[in-house]
């Protein structure tokens, strides 16, 4: 394969690529273009393609003057202190640019990923994507440490440009320590027709993860996303998140599934129906291995437009002895049969995932039920 | 060996302390086919939890007996791995346990895939249990789901009720094939039922009635299922 290097300057050592692979790194020959953030290191921005470029911030900024512009327009540096103080921190930025051209139509996956090896070590990084008009694209991305590094902090940012008729599929998966805390904001701007499919799945213990999201949808686009979250005992998810159905036909659906292991989760959605014939819906399902921990599902609708149609459903609850039994009547123990229903419930099964990710998937579900991870 | 398969001994059930029936005494041999008749209400299906000990059902006093062991302190799946099958009358939805992903639990996706056709059921693999279910599909898929099983004591919860005439004779013929598979000894069943439709397709071997808790008559099947027609849930006089 003819790969364009925009820069690679060390390839991934063994353990490195063991990590990342849990989270679905794939070979280079597998992916369209690949990024790998380790620590406050691009160690990887690579793409084989036309019509995808792959760059680290601080070389997109020089190679486009439009970047800056992109950059803190989807939120503000001093939103909040810890951002701000994150940002003052900083004399580059450290992140990812990824951008796909006007048109293109990228057959294989792209990847981005990011490492964080330093115990104790406090991470910030800014991620900023552009998929241009009428460009298809499918984008897998993940984090992971080592592990020997079971503290410190991590903090990102990641700007997500949709442009006009554009499709975009993305899954994501996590594996951060087990004592460390990350602070998450994402936020999109969905053009006119844009689609986007994605897919968050955090199944491994952290200390505590705030997440902060928000989605502006334009005029006839959709943004569809699913977050699958595993809690267990010591493990704390914040999950705030708003959708905004700004223009006239546009949608969305944002359906979690959250199952608590004695961990606390809380999930505060917000669906905002902005124009006329807007419509979307807010799934908030939470399940209860155990008496300890909690699920907190907060769906909230708010309709400004008398012709924006609104749903949302919520429901928290134990594994219901009955289903149990139904299923131990076949010869499956608890155990087992706890695991069906927990599996089922967490349904994967129509994400995009490439077909070797399922696997590892599948495993992680397993190892996290057992304590595993 | 004994041809013994079940035995319940003076069996008594309660829920929550409430009484459903007391001294009960059946036995069942290897292969044959017993149909339990009675009145809503009467205690039917809860003998069938009792025997698979599902809660809430407490035994009260008497014995399980299984290939003559006492298997009242052995929980369901621990039952069931012995070789007794339950077909529900009504399971619960499984949201997101798919049928094919409940017969690889099993280790029986092949049967699955073997199966499906005869109880109609070809294109069900990838729904979630129950979800979406007409009545007479549950009923179909709980029977397909004793051949994933495979036990030698099936215990069939009026698996025609809600089944359109069609579809009653497929299930017939798919307790026939579970009740005399190719190769191995014959299957055993306890079968209720309350219209009695099934029987025109499934060769019993005797038929008990149920009233108030306690079996008051056994007898040949379609004979005592004429006598309930005429007379009611009731043991026959003369």
């Amino acid at each position: 394969m003819n790969r364009n290097v925009d820069k690679q300057l060390d390839q991934l050592d063994t353990e490195e690529e063991q990590l990342l692979r849990q989270v679905g790194y794939g070979d280079l020959e597998e992916r369209s273009a690949t990024a790998v953030l380790v620590n406050h290191d691009m160690r990887i921005a690579s793409s084989a393609v036309e019509g995808v470029e792959i760059l680290p911030m601080q070389q997109a900024l020089e190679r486009y003057d439009w970047v800056q512009d992109l950059m803190f327009k989807l939120i503000a540096p001093d939103e909040n202190e810890l951002l701000r103080q994150s940002v003052e921190l900083l004399n580059d930025p450290i992140g990812c640019f990824l951008y796909v051209h006007d048109g293109a139509e990228v057959t294989l996956p792209l990847q981005t990923f990011t490492l964080m090896e330093t115990p104790q070590g406090r991470q910030f990084t800014h991620n900023i994507t552009v998929i241009g008009r009428n460009a298809k694209v499918e984008i897998i991305s993940g984090a992971a440490v080592p592990a020997r590094v079971h503290a410190g902090h991590h903090v990102s940012i990641e700007e997500t440009y949709i442009r006009e008729g554009a499709r975009c599929r993305t899954i994501s998966i996590e594996h951060w320590g087990t004592d460390m805390q990350v602070d998450s904001y994402s936020r999109s701007e969905l053009a006119p027709g844009a689609e986007i499919d994605s897919t968050q799945i955090m199944l491994a213990p952290l200390r505590r993860h705030v997440s902060d999201s928000k989605t502006r949808v334009a005029a006839n686009a959709r943004a569809s996303d699913q977050t699958v979250v595993f809690a267990p005992e010591g493990t704390e998810r914040v999950f705030n998140g708003e959708i905004l159905l700004a223009e006239a036909g546009a949608r969305a659906e944002s359906v979690a599934r959250m199952v608590s292991a004695g961990g606390h989760i809380v999930n505060r959605a917000l669906l905002i129906g902005a124009a006329p014939r807007t419509s979307g819906f807010l799934g908030c399902d939470g399940l209860k291995l155990s008496d300890e921990g909690e699920v907190f599902a907060e769906p909230s609708l708010k309709a400004e437009s008398a012709e924006s149609e609104l749903s949302h459903e919520a429901s928290v609850g134990m594994i219901g002895e009955e289903k149990l039994s139904y299923l131990m009547a076949s010869g499956l123990d608890e155990d087992r049969a706890r695991d069906l229903i927990v599996k089922g419930f967490l349904n994967l099964e129509e994400a995009f995932m490439p077909a070797e990710m399922r696997t590892q998937v599948a495993d992680m579900i397993a190892s996290a039920k057992t304590g595993g991870m | 060996m004994s041809d013994l398969l079940l035995q319940l001994r003076k069996l008594s059930v309660a829920v929550s302390g409430k009484p459903i029936f007391r001294e009960l005494d059946l036995v069942i041999n290897v292969g044959e086919i017993h149909v339990l008749l009675g009145a809503n209400g009467s205690g039917k299906s809860s003998i069938l939890a009792a025997i698979m000990g599902l809660a809430p059902f407490e035994t009260t006093s008497g014995q399980v007996l299984y290939r003559g062991s006492d298997i009242g302190d052995l929980s369901t799946d621990e039952r069931a791995c012995l070789g007794i099958g339950l077909a529900f009358q009504r399971p619960p939805e499984l949201a997101g346990v798919t049928l094919s992903a409940f017969a690889d639990a099993l280790d029986a996706g092949e049967t699955l895939d073997r199966e499906a056709a005869a109880l109609d059921l070809t294109g069900f693999a990838e729904r979630d249990l129950m979800v979406g279910f007409s009545g007479g599909e549950i009923k179909r898929w709980e029977i397909l789901k004793l051949f994933l099983q495979a036990p030698d004591l099936l215990l069939l919860d009026e698996p025609e009720s809600g089944v359109d005439l069609a579809h009653i004779a497929a299930i017939g013929a798919a307790i026939n094939r579970l009740t005399a598979p190719p190769t191995g000894e014959r299957r055993a069943a306890l079968l209720i039922t309350h219209s009695g439709l099934i029987l025109e397709h499934v060769e019993a071997d005797v038929a008990h009635v149920l009233v108030d808790g306690r079996i008051v008559h056994s007898g040949e099947p379609r004979t005592v299922f004429r006598h309930i027609q005429q007379a009611g849930y009731s043991a026959p006089t003369g």
